[in-house]
Formats: structure tokens, sequence, C-alpha cells
């Protein structure tokens, strides 16, 4: 009686997770369809999707292998920046190559730097980590910014277009395939071997390698493969024909912070909490931009313009714009998440989602042994080694 | 199986933690290893395992030099450790805690099988009702006991066990107790670090002492608790260890 | 594939306007020695509440840029006032939100209440840092803002020695009145911060803390309210360096970023957070970063490679010596 019961919660909880899984998939699929009308939204999702890889990666790398690295953001650019250099007509290392090449080479090189840097960061412990990669991430994107005839400077470097059609529907396609492949990818990993390695090193490195794990391997993969999806995230995103352009400060420290904010207010020791954390987020920003307020109270704030815009607000046509302030509540938010809700506010739920079998399996294992320790209890001591 | 410790030596700065360390273990047996707070236990046991490098000397294992060789190849070798303070992997389930040295050891391994082992090791360790639970809500003597099964994943050949019985329930120290009976009986040879008099003398094969980075005697139990420098450095101090670790 | 049209010749030589005198190289040795002594202000601040707390803080930028825009608006907003009371409001403003942020955010990590408390203290100044940056872009908008010197200088008129409002000129050389006056301060508040750590019972209680935590405890020093005075304070002295430097750099929302990398750099050159060691630290970098950059080639990119030099230096140390940035595993 009980097991079977116990088999169903278990299979229930399975068709759940898959259940949301594929309703997720689905509405991927036919958001273009809901927003026909509006493909400024289409185009807002293709940014989301865009984040929620640089979220999931840098999971990866810092909720899975606990390498809290601030350079993803420096990865996606470089990949960016060597695909725009590469696919160049002219000037330095200008080989004028087709985005479906250059892009591979930019991920390859930035996999490359990323194994460089990984190895570099194989002493550094948690702080020093984060300073070395900030160190890393601000050299890289004021170099960037410097040496104008190489990379545009601060203006930017026009990239080319990734497809013919500037429609954003193809586009958008193009980003959810993007998404799904690299979020199925990672998953694989983390499900493989190398995921319980990825913990181990993370939780405690000496017994790891105490119990066989190769360290360096494992943080060094980490590494590489998280920088690499930035940086395909990153080199895809930008050659679209609706972007085209990549700027240095695109790689500032505060996009950095904003990635890393989706990551941890989805909860960074799960891959679909930071991916959905980054969706959430950045539609929020979006619709924050400019908050939606009846005709009626516009008026009334019209009245109050100046005040409004001396604190750093805006009226626009059908709302108020937030600006910067709806930064500041993210930064709020991010604090109050990190103290209350160390795991995210979304992977705790995942985790109950999956784990609801083995939670009340665990409760029934309990009783059923605290009964059979009380049957025992004058026995001598014989039961404790006798199990086997 | 060969293990052999030659003239180990290890400076801290000014302090010589080992003067010239040597033994040899080839074959299946129960080392204990005691010695005062401080005598370098420890040390050696960082030292055997890759996780320090000697300031001098060498370590052989079945004929291959292992001192230089970073700690997961040693292990790889079969040398397992455990270590003082416990070391689960907190926010891995007790499972995933075990399947982490058998698939480090033999990628190959078929997870099934491994997990079938993981879960009669965990049987015998009573910690099969916690299968699936976070090591992190374990006691910490269960951990101790999750540590001792997750060694037993990496098929060692030796093992060292850094005071296993330290900070544990009377109950589980029992059941360490039959584990490391159990482990001996397989044919493992274990050295087995502890300041537990009782057991160390009712379990071990040979005894070797080490007073302030000196091994100071190595032999029969029976003739080392008799040996006057022994008695000196650590045995007469009985009462004042046992008070220390109550 | 390298284009000559790219590696033109005008990368490598300077440009040829520019007259390298020896007026011009000691001014602006003199220009560097006065920022590096407020720069080593703002170390000290990070040196101590690191010593306290053991926590890096990577908001400490951000009480920088803070500090500023709070002097630049009591300036604005209280033109009555004696200038010199906007120092003061920034030092009170920044103790306070340090104090605010420590109660509520590190306070339960020292307690214990916090799992992964290395990585929270990272993620968790991070995020003040990126609360602060964008609590002022809200505010104050991303234009840069610059505060007028605090003071004119008194007319004397010598043959060697002579002013104007705003320069002091020592023969041929010339010394900006603003930065005089930064320097002039942040003098001033290094000497009340050793006045304070080694002649007060508080000063010595803290220092008690950094050596020995349960020692400290035992001859009954609150370890609790030692962490939130040290972090207090080391954002008050990171805002008082933002304060006189408003009135020589225009200030901007993220201007604390690369000054708190300098703060790193100055501690890891400097004796590993000893005070003298941070003012030694600070005065090199200070002379290091003016020279870089007045006599860089290209000025265009002078200004952003005064800030990648920093920051190499910091990167090759943190590699070098990966536990020693501050003589601690972190
Ligand atoms: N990393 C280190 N740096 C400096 N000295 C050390 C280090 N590790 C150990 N020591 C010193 O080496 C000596 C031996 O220490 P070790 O931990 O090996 O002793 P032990 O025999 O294991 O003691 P215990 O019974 O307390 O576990 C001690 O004096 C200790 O202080
Ligand atoms: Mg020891």
């Amino acid at each position: 009686m009980r097991r079977s019961a116990q088999l169903n919660t278990q299979y229930q909880a399975r068709y759940t997770l898959w259940g949301l899984a594929a309703l997720g998939v689905l509405i991927l699929l036919i958001f273009p369809l809901l927003f026909r009308q509006q493909p400024y939204w289409l185009y807002i999702a293709s940014q989301a999707l865009f984040y929620a890889i640089l979220a999931s990666s840098w999971a990866l790398l810092a909720g899975y292998n606990g390498q809290f690295s601030f350079a993803h953001m420096a990865f996606m650019g470089l990949a960016t920046y060597a695909s725009g250099i590469l696919g160049r007509e002219t000037g330095f290392l200008a080989f004028d190559l087709s985005p479906w090449v250059s892009i591979p080479l930019g991920v390859l090189f930035t996999g490359f730097v990323g194994l460089v840097i990984g190895y570099l960061c194989l002493r550094l412990r948690k702080t020093y980590l984060a300073l070395f990669t900030i160190a890393f991430a601000e050299i890289t994107r004021l170099v960037i910014k410097a040496e104008v005839k190489f990379t545009g400077g601060p203006n930017g470097l026009p990239l080319k277009p990734l497809l013919e059609s500037t429609s954003y529907v193809p586009v958008y396609y193009l980003m959810v395939a993007l998404f799904l492949g690299t979020l199925l990818a990672m998953y694989v990993l983390v499900r493989s071997r190398y995921g319980l390695y990825f913990q181990a090193v993370r939780e405690d490195e000496d017994a790891a390698a105490a119990l066989g794990v190769n360290v360096v391997n494992t943080r060094i993969l980490a590494f590489v493969v998280s920088s690499m999806i930035a940086g395909l995230a990153g080199a895809v995103f930008h050659h679209f024909p609706t972007v085209g352009l990549v700027v240095p400060d695109e790689m500032i420290i505060g996009r950095m912070s904003l990635v890393l904010a989706m990551a941890i207010i989805g909860g960074s020791n799960s891959l679909i909490a930071a991916a959905l954390g980054a969706i959430f987020i950045h539609f929020s920003l979006e619709w924050l931009q400019e908050i939606p307020l009846p005709a009626a109270i516009l008026r009334t704030l019209e009245a109050h313009r100046a005040t409004l815009e001396s604190l750093g607000f805006g009226l626009g046509e059908n709302g108020l714009k937030t600006n910067a302030w709806r930064m500041v509540g993210f930064g709020m938010l991010l604090m109050v998440t990190l103290r209350f809700r160390q795991n995210g506010l979304i992977a705790p739920l995942l985790e109950r989602l999956s784990r609801r079998h083995v939670i009340q399996e665990i409760a029934a294992r309990r009783r059923a042994r605290e009964e059979e320790e009380i049957e025992v209890s004058d026995e001598p001591n014989e039961q404790v080694g006798g199990a086997s | 199986m060969k293990l052999e410790v030659k003239r180990i030596v290890k400076n801290f700065g000014g302090l010589q933690a080992l003067k010239g360390v040597s033994f040899t273990i080839d074959s299946p047996q129960l080392v204990g290893l005691i010695g005062p707070n401080g005598a370098g236990k420890t040390t050696l046991t960082n030292i055997i395992t890759g996780m320090l490098a000697p300031t001098s000397g060498e370590i052989w294992l079945n004929g291959e030099r292992i001192d230089g060789m970073r700690p997961y190849a040693i292990a790889r070798r079969g040398l397992g450790r455990t270590f003082q303070v416990t070391r689960a992997f907190r926010r891995l389930t007790v499972m995933e805690n075990m399947l982490v040295p058998a698939l480090a050891r033999n990628p190959r391994a078929d997870r099934h099988a491994m997990e079938q082992k993981a879960r009669e090791i965990l049987a015998f360790l009573t910690l099969d009702h916690l299968t699936n639970e976070y090591a992190r809500s374990l006691s910490g003597g269960q951990q101790k006991l999750l540590e001792l099964g997750r060694l037993l994943m990496l098929d060692p050949q030796i093992i060292i066990l850094d005071e296993p019985f330290a900070g544990v329930h009377p109950r589980l120290q029992r059941t360490i107790y039959d584990y490391i009976r159990r482990v001996r009986e397989a044919g493992k040879a274990i050295i087995l670090i502890s300041h537990d008099m009782e057991s160390i003398f009712t379990l071990s094969e040979r005894l070797m002492v080490l007073n302030f980075g000196e091994l100071i005697a190595d032999g029969p139990p029976d003739e080392v608790r008799r040996m006057p420098e022994v008695i000196d450095a650590y045995l007469g101090r009985d009462e004042e260890e046992e008070t220390e670790h109550a | 594939m390298l284009t000559p049209t790219v590696w033109d010749a005008s990368l490598f030589h300077a440009s040829p306007q520019l007259a390298v005198s020896g007026e011009f190289v000691l001014r602006l040795i003199i220009d560097g020695l006065m920022i590096g002594i407020i720069y080593a202000l703002m170390a000290i601040g990070l040196t101590l509440i690191f010593s306290v707390l053991n926590i890096v803080s990577f908001a400490h930028g951000e009480f920088y840029m803070l500090g500023g825009y709070i002097v630049y608006f009591f300036l604005q907003t209280f033109e009555a006032l004696p200038p010199l009371l906007s120092i003061v409001a920034a030092a009170i403003v920044t103790f306070a939100v340090g104090f605010l942020f420590e109660r509520i955010f590190l306070q339960p990590m020292a307690r214990g209440e916090v799992e992964r408390p290395n990585e929270y203290a990272i993620l968790v100044t991070f995020g003040l840092a990126f609360f602060l940056q964008f609590l002022m872009l809200g505010l104050v908008g991303p234009f840069p803002k610059k505060a007028h010197r605090l003071f004119d200088l008194p007319q004397i008129e010598g043959t060697f020695f002579r002013t104007t409002k705003a320069t002091l000129f020592l023969g041929d050389i010339t010394i900006s009145a603003g930065r005089l006056f930064a320097a002039l301060i942040a003098l001033l508040a290094l000497a009340g911060l050793l006045w304070f750590m080694y002649r007060t019972w508080t000063g010595r209680a803290l220092q008690a803390v950094s050596q020995d935590r349960n020692a400290a405890a035992v001859v009954g020093i609150n370890p609790l309210n030692m962490n939130t005075l040290a972090f207090s304070m080391g954002a008050m002295l990171a805002g008082l360096a933002g304060a006189v430097l408003v009135t020589v750099y225009s200030w901007v929302p993220w201007v604390g970023v690369p000054a708190s990398s300098k703060s790193f750099v100055i501690i890891v050159l400097g004796g590993m957070g000893s005070i003298p060691g941070s003012l030694l630290g600070g005065l090199i970098i200070g002379v290091v970063e003016s020279l870089g950059t007045g006599l860089f080639p290209d000025p265009a990119r002078a200004q952003a490679y005064r800030d990648v030099f920093g920051l190499v230096i910091f990167a090759l140390v943190l590699l070098l010596r990966p536990t020693g940035l501050f003589g601690r595993k972190l």
C-alpha cells in the first residue's frame, strides 16, 4: 500500500516537472503569435533569452562549481568582438568572414581565453577570484575601449547581419533554439559525472581530490564551458540584424551585476531557475521602463512633471518612466534575496517540486526506522553493526 | 600492495614537524598510529596523500614514486584517507556523495551497479534511510560515517583514517569500530590514527608512535606499550589525554 | 594579417607637440603626491574593514562616490554655510549608510546565521554597490558633476612664491588650489584617524579585535559592535576621500569602480594593510598614475590606460601572492 502511494507521488512529481517544461517550451514557441501586433516585445523576448543564457551559464560556473567569476560579460564581449573583427572587410585581422564562420571562431577564441583565465584562477579562492576576474574584465573592457583602431573604441564595432530578414520573428526563433540548445547541453553536463565533480569541488576541493577527482581539470572545464556559452550567446545576439553593433560598455561591471542579480534572484544553484530569473527580471525591467497608467492619473502626474523629472522619473505617452529607479529596486531585491532567501526565489520552488517524492520517502523511512528502533532498543548493541 | 615512506622531513618555516619518518606497509594489516597532539600525524597523512609536499624524502606506492603527484592521482592509485574534521559534500545527497569517488576512480563504471554497491555500504553504516537526504542535514557522527562509506567507494587498497572516533556518539563509534574490522577482513591495509587507546590496542596488529615528528616506536602493540620512551612520551599521560577527549 | 594601416607609427611615438620639461614632470609628481594621500585614506578604510570583519567590501568605491556627491549637493544647496561643513556632512552620511548596512546585512553573518558566508559577503557587498550606483544615477543622472574648490587662496605677491585665487606658484611650478586643499583635508583626516586608532580606548579595541577576536571578547570588547564600527569607519574614510576629490575630478555614479580597484592595488603595494604602508602605497600610485597619464604618448588613450596599469599590477599581485593580498586566507 505505502509503496504504491510512494511511487505515485514520484511519478506525479516527474510528470509535473516534465509538464511544466513542456509548457515552457510551448510558450516560447507560440510567443510570436501572442505578440503579433507588438514586435517590440519579440525583440525584448530575444534579449531576455540572451540574458537567460548568460545567467544560466554563470550559474554553471558559480552555482555548480563555486567559482564566483565577474568576467562573464567580458567573455561574452570577447567572443563578439573576435567574431566582429574576423568578419570585417578591412583592418587588423579582417578576413571578411561570414558570421556563420566568424562566430564559431570567436567562441573558440573565447574558450581559449577562458582556459587561460580558468588556469590562472586555480590558486585563487572565493574573494580573490572575484577580485581577479573583476580586474580581468575591466582590463579587457578598457583596452577594447581605448584601442579605437582595432575595435571601434567607445562607439562600438558594427557586426554583419547573421540573417537576411530584419523581421523580429526569425531572430526570436533562432534565440529560442540557442537558449534551449545551450540549456539542454548544460543540463546534460550537470547530470553527468562532471556535474557531480563540479559540485564536489565546490563543496570541498581537498576532499574531492582525496577521492580521486581531478580538481584542476574540473575547475578549468567549468570555466571554459561557461565562458564559451556566454561567448556564443553574445556573438549570436549581436550579429542579429536588429542589433548589429557591440559597444565596450556592455562589458561594464554594472552589466555584469545585472546578470549576477538575475541568476541569484532566480537561484544560482539551478540552471533553469537562473534562466527563469533572467527572463522574469528582464521583462519586469522592460515593463517598469514605462509603467502603463490610466490617462486620468497621467494627467494628474503631468502637473508634477518637473518634480518627477528632478527625482529621476519621467512621463511618457502611456505611463510613468522609472529610468534608473527600477534598477535601484532590483539592487534592493538582490540584497534582500541574499539575506533571506540565499538559494534564490525560484530554485527552492523547483527543488520542492522535483524532490517532493524524496522528501515523503525520507519521512516514511524515518518513521519506519524509529518504530524499529523502539522495538529493538533493549537488545544488545549487536543490532547496530549487524544490519548487513 | 606496498607503501614505502622514506625519510620524510617536513619543515613549516622554523618548525620541523616531521624529522625523517620511514616505514613500510607491504601486506594487509591494521597499523595504529599514535602520538601526542602536534606530533605530526595529520601532517604525515597529508604528505602521504599528496596534499602537502615533503621538504625531503620519498614515498613509493607499489613500486611507483608518488610524492610530487597530485592528490587525485594518488587516490586513483588506491590510497584513500579521511580527514580529522568531517568533510562531507554538504550540498550533495548522501548517494551523490557516494558516487563521486566511484565515478572518479572509474568513469566507465556502471552507475546502477555503483548505486547498488553504495546502498549496501550505507546499509552497513546504518545510513540507508538517509540515502536521498542532503549531507548537510546529517548529524556530525552520521557525516563521519558517510565519509567512511564514501572512502570505500574509491575502492582503495590502503586507507588512512585520521581520528575516526573523535566527537562521535558512542553508538556510532561502535559502527565505526565494526567498519574498521570489516575493511581489514576484506584484505585492505589501514593506518588508524586515534587518541582512543582502547580501540587502538584492540584493533591494531602493529603500532607506530610518533613524537615531535619522530617515529619513536614501530612494532607489535604489546611490545610498543612497554617501551619506556613510549610511556614517557605518550602513554604516561594517558589520563590527561582521556580527560581532554572526553 | 598585420596591416600597416593599423600599426602605424603614431602608436609608438610621442606626438611632437608634447614638450616634456622638468617643471612639467615636477608638477605631475606633486599632483600625484597630493592625490596619493587621498587614495591612501580610502585604502586604509578598506584595510580597516578587512582586518576587523575579515571580508573585502566590494562597495568601497561606492562610498567614495557617495561622499563626493554629498559634498557636491551640500555646496549647491547651502551656499551660505561654511564649505568645510560639506565634508563633515559627507563623513556623517557615509558613516550612517555603512552603519545601517553592516547592522542589517553583515551582522547576521558575524552571528553565524548565514550559510556560505564567504560567498555571501562578496555578493551582498556587491549588491550594495549595484544599489548605490543606481540610486545615485536615479538621483543625479548620468552627467558628470564637479564641485568648485572649497576655498580661494589668499592673494600673495612674491617673486618666487605667489598665488592667485586658484593657483599657487612656486617659481615655475604651479599647484592647483583644489588639489592642495583636498590633500590638506585628507592629511587632517589621516591625523585624526591615527589619533583615534592609537590614543583612544575604542581605537585600541578595534586593533585588538583585528588581531584576535576571541581574546578581545574575553577582555570585554563586544566584537559585533567593533564590526559595525569598523565597517562604518571604513565607509566613512572612503566617503572622505570622495568628498575631497569631487572638487578635483568630475563625478559620475560609477566613479567608484576604478577608485576601489586603486585601493586594492595600494594595499598590495603598501605592506599588506599597515597604515604607513598604505600611505606609501597611495603616494606611489598617485605619482605613477599622474606621470603615466601626463607622459603617455597618446593623450586620447592615456586616460584609459591610467586605470589599466593599476589593474594589471593588481591582477599580477593576486596571481603571485594568492593569499597575500591582506596576508590572510579568504
Ligand atoms: N600548515 C601548517 N603551517 C604551520 N605549521 C603547521 C601546519 N600544519 C601543522 N603545523 C604544525 O605541525 C605540527 C604537527 O601538526 P599535526 O596537525 O600534524 O599534528 P597531529 O599529530 O595531527 O596533532 P593532533 O593530535 O592534534 O591532530 C604542529 O606543531 C602544528 O602546529
Ligand atoms: Mg591531527
